[in-house]
């Protein structure tokens, strides 16, 4: 496909095309097709609502965006997803396994999911998730769902993407919870507690709820919702706290011009970022320079000033 | 941009250069020996791959779908169940109807010899049997992926 | 709440308290497999000096002169292995405590007095495969040649509850077994073989009780009375989530289908073994003889607990459970874990659950030979493979047997191959003297110490399961399958080294392998069955069939109802296997299996 026919396809919402788009986005991150591609695009997107869901593994987090990404297709809105792996440090490789849990919603509803594996890429996840979730856009989602582990920074920093973010969790996790808390609590726009049907999990509600009420709140109220995934059980409650977090943000100014910030950062650090890894590399191929470090013969600061300073490029 | 970085183990160099290859692996049929499934999507991801497997039971459409969905450079059919001629050839002429040209399409399982040549002819190819060294199996997903790559963005 | 939803809900319950108990404090009541462990760790002798001195003295003085460095040597269950045992390496009084004699507690040598003696094992050589014609013919050709049990394969589509009409179904129809779509094709397959006298074992798990009547109800067209039906019926559900992947419903829908079923057999149907509790497939789908014993035992357990739960007596119900087990090429390993299977069994029946009747505590069992020990390369090896592990469940006590054909890597046994399986086995029995003595190996300090170790190490295993919450629990997880797809990585990457051997596949390769003439299924199959289920559609009362199902339906939906009369029922009336499997479908939903890999 060429990159053209792959930019008509994404404004015009066909599947195959927003999938080599992201693509191209993930693989080749900053390359001049990306770049172009996000360009082109630009003026077509700010229609979805970006939801973001973290929670540690196995609390079912792809299994309540199965069901919930069924609810909103059958609301008539589209919806897609985008859902993170973790990649090996050995080897790599990744298992793209979150799919497994949402197949059969998504083969009924015809939603488009994509995996990515986190490829210890540090800061360029979150650039190239936004990147993803910006095609998602222009290609005419209504809604669009991201799902990651939640466990370290780069982790927050991906959610933090989202207009909504959903943190869950579940019975049973006891201490977890007050270490998720301490970087989770800021983000969280609503908490869900999965797995209501096992015991323990209104104690968990409990302890969420009384964590909440200790830490001032002003604007929106984060609800703590209880749900059943497997079953559909909160559901109803889980839609209308998206649905009232969206028309909180919608009224409210200061919630608008949140997001905006969030969005201008990412894309500013990522610009730094990339512009920072070409001048470290163009750096680090230079032969002499090689020599320079091995001799310790220039201070370590000064080398690293010379580098952020070469505005040659 | 193309072809920059060296080749890095498992990863393609020639498009998507910073992406490694990614797979999916799939049972089509009615067939729940998984065993050798399980030691194909270890063997991959230990090879640098980016594995999907949709678990037991999907539909040929349902893996031509999630193949678009991923994007993905291979799909790694298998099936111990003697199927092969009738389900293989769903997933490929789905492909067919849809246009993909440019995933390769890789076969295994309980496959007598006679069928190799058939499912040659329909683009599948690899089609190894019991003892086949997983060595040999990487080589060979890792060059089809390479012809993949080549034809994405022909 | 009906019993069994109390049942479960005790069980989660229990996980949660557990969990809660083993995280915040140490545990302070000792589990029964903890008190069995520190009775096992007693009774040991500590170090064996003989061992010790012999080391010193000869062995390592020889090693050194030869420039011999000792590799290591285990085995799959992961035990380093000595060069040689002793006595000293069993306790003292293990001919009292733990051997015991053949016919008495707790049966490490044999559940019978007179073992083969008084009867040889049941040669039973599993097949099925194409129209219900082929293997009403293979039957009978079996039957001529001496086997003494029948043993159906069903296909595909019929081990997952779909009809050889279902769009799925294309291509797989009589390809792996037999296809069975409705009553009419039990009949086929069963024409001129007298099942008063036959005893017939059906593979097939999710379908079970479809199946279970299906039989019956030929039987009762035949008007033979259902009492006098002798077989086995698979059914074991929670080895499909672990290791054989045919199910169809969420593991607690097939289980209370299991308990109808046990319910009903127990009442009408004496000679009907209703469950064959099975390590062959967990093993085959890659666990260790240790994880096979293991997993196997505490599916058993289970079941006993659901028998319980279901309020039936454990005397009437427990000697109607049967154990199907793998023997694998490593040999005395097999033995061991054959031998340790009914010590374990009959140990914890007696101890925990305090049942003392001596048909309860004999652990019976079917055994297979490895089908994943045999290799695709130079065929005929897999012959002597068989012969090896078909002597090692003779040698562990089998009661019944099947042996792998040479051309089991390539597809369904020829008739050429599955006669020499047979003839392997005829070989062993009547040529071989191995039967002729009990137990022959029981005393045998290596194969001692062997079964000793498989049963310490599976009451470790118990307690890991049940920390975990209990077998069910563990398998919803996918905590099993996990374990067992590590364990078959880990022995795949070994052959890959050349750490391990399978001969002609990845040591002693020929250039070229000469293909062997196979058995093949052409389509024609596909066709006869869905022209003759398209009849039995035309000619059966559909007003009927579509009352049957209803009842069925609410029978399902009331927790209490046994379904299993309301299956006959539906199946008399000529309701095909979907169908009757979709109203399960609409009331249970089906299941998706946990993320293994
Ligand atoms: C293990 C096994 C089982 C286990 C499966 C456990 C599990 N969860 O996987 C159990 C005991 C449960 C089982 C059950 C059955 N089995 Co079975 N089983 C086997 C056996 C012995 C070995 C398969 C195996 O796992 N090998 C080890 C793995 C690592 O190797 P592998 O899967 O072959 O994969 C290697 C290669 O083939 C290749 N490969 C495989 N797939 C792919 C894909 C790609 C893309 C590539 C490149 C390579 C590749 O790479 C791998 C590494 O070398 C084979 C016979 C044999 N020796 O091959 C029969 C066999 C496959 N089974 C058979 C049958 C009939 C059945 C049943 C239908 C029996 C019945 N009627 O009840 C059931 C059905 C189960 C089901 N739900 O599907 C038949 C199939 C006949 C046919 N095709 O004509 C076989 C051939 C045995 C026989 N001769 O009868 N089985
Ligand atoms: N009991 C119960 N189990 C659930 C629920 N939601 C998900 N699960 C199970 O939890 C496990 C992990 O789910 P998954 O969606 O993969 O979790 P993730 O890792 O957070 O994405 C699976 O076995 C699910 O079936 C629920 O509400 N109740
Ligand atoms: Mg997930």
């Amino acid at each position: 496909m060429k990159i053209n026919e792959i930019i008509s396809g994404v404004l015009r919402g066909d599947k195959t095309s927003i999938s080599r788009a992201i693509s191209i986005v993930e693989g080749e991150p900053g390359s001049k097709n990306s770049r172009m591609l996000m360009e082109k695009i630009y003026k077509n997107i700010g229609n979805a609502h970006i939801i973001g869901i973290t929670g540690p593994p196995g609390i079912g987090k792809s299994t309540l965006i199965g069901r919930l990404s069924g609810i909103i297709t059958n609301s008539g809105k589209r919806v897609s997803i985008v859902a993170i792996d973790a990649s090996s440090p050995f080897s790599g490789g990744a298992f793209l396994g979150n799919r497994i849990r949402m197949q059969e919603s998504l083969a009924r509803n015809g939603i488009f999911m994509r995996s990515i594996a986190s490829r210890g890429m540090e800061g360029g996840l979150t650039a190239s998730i936004w990147e993803t979730v910006k095609i998602l856009d222009a290609g005419g989602s209504d809604y669009i769902i991201v799902e990651t582990v939640g466990a370290g920074q780069s982790d927050i920093e991906v959610v933090n993407l989202a207009h909504t973010v959903i943190v869950v969790l579940g019975p049973g996790l006891g201490d977890q919870i007050q270490a998720l808390k301490a970087g989770i609590m800021e983000i969280a726009s609503i908490f869900v507690v999965n797995k209501i049907d096992l015991p323990g999990a209104y104690i968990a509600i409990k302890d969420l709820q009384d964590t909440l009420a200790m830490s001032p709140q002003k604007g929106w109220k984060i609800p703590v919702l209880g749900v059943n995934s497997l079953d559909g059980t909160g559901f109803d409650e889980l839609i209308s706290s998206i649905g009232a977090h969206m028309d909180y943000i919608q009224t409210n100014d200061n919630a608008k011009e949140e997001i905006i910030k969030k969005e201008l950062k990412v894309i500013a650090m990522e610009e730094l970022r990339r512009s920072f890894e070409r001048k470290m590399n163009a750096f680090l191929s230079d032969q002499k320079n090689g020599e320079i470090l091995i001799k310790g013969s220039v201070n370590i600061y000064q080398i690293v000033d010379s580098i952020l300073h070469d505005d040659k490029e | 941009m193309l072809g920059e970085r060296s080749s890095v183990n498992g990863k393609n160099q020639s498009l998507f250069k910073d992406r490694p290859i990614k797979i999916l692996l799939a049972k089509p049929g009615i067939d729940g020996h998984d065993r050798g499934i399980f030691v194909l999507s270890k063997a991959f991801r230990d090879a640098g791959m980016e594995v999907i497997y949709p678990g037991l039971l999907p539909k040929p459409e349902d893996v031509v779908e999630i193949a678009v969905n991923e994007d993905v450079d291979v799909i790694a059919l298998s099936l111990l169940n003697g199927a092969h001629l009738t389900v293989f050839k769903k997933v490929v002429d789905i492909m067919k109807k849809r246009g993909i040209k440019d995933i390769a399409v890789v076969g295994g399982g309980t496959i007598p010899d006679e069928d190799k040549p058939k499912l040659e002819k329909m683009g599948i190819t690899g089609n190894y049997g019991p003892g086949t060294p997983l060595s040999v199996i990487i080589e060979h997903v890792k060059k089809r992926a390479e012809e993949a790559r080549k034809l994405k963005m022909a | 709440m009906s019993i069994l939803r109390e049942f479960y809900h005790n069980a989660t319950d229990n996980v949660l308290n557990r969990r809660l108990i083993n995280d915040i404090m140490p545990t302070k009541t000792k589990s029964f497999w903890q008190k069995k462990l520190e009775e096992i760790e007693r009774s040991k002798s500590g170090t064996n000096a003989d061992y010790d001195s012999w080391k010193k003295r000869t062995l390592d003085p020889w090693n050194e002169k030869t420039h011999f460095s000792p590799a290591e040597y285990t085995n799959s269950s992961g035990f380093d292995l000595k060069e040689i045992y002793t006595s000293k390496d069993i306790p003292n009084d293990y001919e009292k405590k733990r051997l015991g004699m053949p016919g008495e507690y707790p049966f490490t040598r044999g559940i019978y007095p007179n073992m083969y003696r008084g009867k040889r094992w049941t040669m039973r050589m599993f097949s099925g495969f194409g129209t219900p014609e082929d293997t009403n013919h293979r039957l009978r050709y079996l039957i001529k040649h001496g086997e003494t049990g029948l043993s159906i394969a069903f296909d595909m589509p019929t081990l997952y509850g779909y009809d050889c009409t279902n769009e799925r179904a294309e291509g797989e129809v009589g390809k792996c077994g037999v296809n069975v779509s409705s009553l009419k094709d039990m009949e086929v397959i069963f024409k001129g073989i007298d099942l008063s006298k036959v005893s017939t074992s059906m593979t097939i798990n999710a379908p079970a009780a479809v199946l279970t009547a299906m039989y019956a109800v030929v039987a009762q067209k035949k008007n033979i009375p259902i009492e006098m039906l002798a077989g086995t019926v698979q059914a074991d559900i929670l080895k499909e989530y672990i290791a054989q992947k045919e199910w169809i419903y969420p593991p607690e829908a097939h289980i209370r289908l299991i308990r109808d079923m046990m319910v009903f057999c127990t009442n009408n149907m004496p000679k009907w073994n209703y469950i064959s509790i099975s390590g062959y497939h967990i093993r085959e789908a890659g666990a260790s003889a240790l994880q096979e014993l293991a997993f196997t035992l505490a599916d058993g357990f289970f079941y006993v607990d659901l028998g319980l739960q279901a309020g039936l007596e454990i005397k009437r119900f427990a000697p109607r459970l049967s154990f199907f087990f793998n023997s694998s090429i490593n040999f005395f390993e097999e033995i061991a874990k054959l031998r340790a299977a009914r010590r374990i069994w009959a140990e914890v029946l007696k101890e925990k659950y305090g049942v003392t009747d001596k048909r309860s505590l004999g652990l019976k069992f079917h055994t297979q030979t490895s089908g994943y020990t045999l290799t695709w390369q130079q065929p005929l090896n897999n012959i002597v493979r068989t012969t090896i592990e078909g002597m090692a469940a003779v040698l562990g006590g089998t009661q019944s047997l099947h042996t792998n054909s040479y051309d089991e890597a390539w597809a369904l046994p020829s008739e050429d191959a599955v006669k020499v399986a047979l003839r392997t086995q005829q070989i062993i029995s009547e040529e071989s003297g191995i039967p002729d003595v009990i137990d022959p190996l029981g005393g045998s300090y290596y194969l001692e110490w062997l079964t000793d170790k498989m049963v310490e190490e599976t009451y470790r295993y118990f307690e890991q399961i049940d920390r975990l919450g209990g077998i069910l629990e563990a398998v919803k997880k996918g905590y099993i399958q996990k374990e067992i797809a590590a364990t078959s990585y880990k022995r795949q990457i070994r052959l890959e080294q050349g750490k391990e051997t399978m001969v002609g596949a990845n040591k002693y390769v020929d250039e070229d392998e000469k293909p062997i003439s196979i058995l093949r299924i052409s389509r024609k199959a596909e066709k006869a069955q869905v022209a003759r289920l398209k009849s039995v559609k035309s000619k059966r009362n559909e007003l009927h069939v579509q009352k049957t199902l209803l009842d069925l339906e609410n029978a399902m939906r009331t927790e209490n109802e046994n379904t299993f009369p309301y299956i006959m029922k539906a199946v008399e009336a000529y309701a095909t296997l979907e169908e009757i499997s979709n109203v399960g479908r609409k009331v249970f939903g089906e299941w998706k299996e946990p993320i293994i890999v």
